[in-house]
């Protein structure tokens, strides 16, 4: 659904996206992680069709979405900083997005406002930063885009808030395969909601990997042996060991049956798997790709 | 229905799956209940619906559903969620067993234990 291929774009001496590839699949939830100032927004500001690349390309189901109105109809952003017209009423917001967009859903936006309890004769200045937010995603959803990117989309939200705007965001993925590329620095808030997920860093993208094989890529297991001994296990691909006395914690690539298997063969007393955090996988994925690259 | 705790260190499908095998075993769903749609359970539950047809794929794998093409998904008959329930309960079981004997009790010492009728 969203292709980039080699993306580039420098801000007078930044370099801020770099040679970037990323593919995104119709239907599916893509996370973009990195560090502050890897270039998330800007990358979400050139699929959004704001910004011109200096080179490479962006497609949105197949068409180059720069000055492309046929493209940016199906698709919907909302930015981190968004912009709403001075003394603008939520009514006003309302009228100008569906004289924007043709697909725009009056009925939907009504049912949607009133789920947050936005009142449409109320000043967009006037609301809290955390209401104005909610009103961007009503707006979003009610173009019924077949694209959504988000940036950043829960900072300044409630929890209550968070689950009911992911609610519906998740409602539309089911019932209409809309595709969403949501950007954030937080990895706990992304393992609940992705399924692909993309790491950036320096303005390019590290790597590209689906949940499920990101979660079948490594075990972590405590092991140990009759004897004491500094010798470590044959036979696995290890990425990160710690001792303590007898106990040995290992990091493996691989699955964890065959490890168990594996271990037992070689003569271990006590064998346990350990559940792996996401965060931990990332730290070990990117140590491998940065390994890899050198 | 269900509910996803957000400290588990787990996938969130295997959450799911085991949260439903729990609520089939103890009768809570009996066969032919009709699971939640993928779609209300996503919206309900504010994550993935991919993670949840994986979940159903996999709770089907396992035998504890079926699903009817178009209609959704369905718990599975009695007798096979049963016979799930026991294997499950006795590798828990043997489970048990090894490391009761790793802390040095025998297995006499376990058969005496099973003919008294146990902690009963």
């Amino acid at each position: 659904m969203i292709q980039v291929n080699g993306l580039c774009k420098t801000f007078g001496e930044v370099r801020a996206l770099d040679n970037l590839d990323m593919h995104v699949e119709a239907g599916s939830i893509y996370g973009l992680v990195g560090p502050n100032g890897a270039g998330k927004t800007t990358l979400l500001q050139h699929v959004a069709g704001v910004m011109r690349p200096d080179a490479g390309s962006v497609l949105v189901a197949g068409e180059p979405v720069y000055e492309s109105p046929q493209v940016k109809e199906r698709m919907s952003y909302v930015p981190s900083d968004f912009y709403f017209f001075h003394q603008a009423r939520v009514s006003d917001m309302q009228a100008l997005h569906a004289s924007l967009f043709p697909r725009f859903d009056e009925a939907r936006f009504g049912s949607l406002i009133a789920a947050y309890e936005l009142d449409p004769r109320r000043q967009v200045r006037a609301l809290s930063k955390g209401m104005q937010k909610q009103l961007a995603f009503c707006l979003a959803l009610a173009c019924s885009p077949d694209v959504l990117l988000l940036d950043e989309p829960l900072d300044g939200l409630d929890p209550m808030a968070r689950h009911s705007v992911l609610g519906h965001v998740m409602e539309e993925v089911a019932s209409r395969q809309m595709t969403v590329l949501v950007s954030s620095h937080n990895l706990r808030e992304l393992a609940d909601i992705c399924d692909h997920v993309g790491i950036m860093q320096n303005g390019h993208m590290c790597l590209e990997r689906s949940l499920e094989d990101l979660q079948g890529g490594f075990v972590k297991v405590q092991v140990a042996f009759a004897q004491e001994s500094d010798a470590v296990p044959q036979g696995l691909d290890i990425v990160h060991q710690e001792r303590q006395g007898r106990l040995h914690t290992l990091v493996v690539r691989g699955a964890a049956s065959a490890v168990e298997d594996l271990l037992t063969q070689q003569g271990a007393t006590f064998v346990n798997v350990l559940p792996l955090s996401l965060e931990e996988i990332f730290i070990y994925e990117i140590g491998g790709a940065q390994h890899e690259e050198r | 229905m269900i509910s996803i705790d957000s400290r588990d260190p787990r996938p969130l499908y295997e959450q799911v799956v085991d949260n439903f095998r729990k609520l089939i075993v103890a009768g809570a769903l009996q066969a032919d209940d009709k699971l939640p749609s993928v779609r209300s359970l996503a919206s309900q539950l504010a994550i993935n619906p991919n993670t949840i047809q994986r979940a159903y794929r996999e709770l089907e794998a396992q035998g504890y559903v079926y699903s009817s093409a178009g209609r959704g998904s369905f718990v599975a008959s009695s007798g096979e969620t049963n016979e799930l329930h026991r294997q499950e309960l006795l590798t828990q079981f043997d489970g048990l067993v090894a490391e009761l004997e790793d802390v040095g009790i025998t297995r006499d010492q376990l058969m005496a234990r099973l003919k008294k009728g146990g902690a009963r």
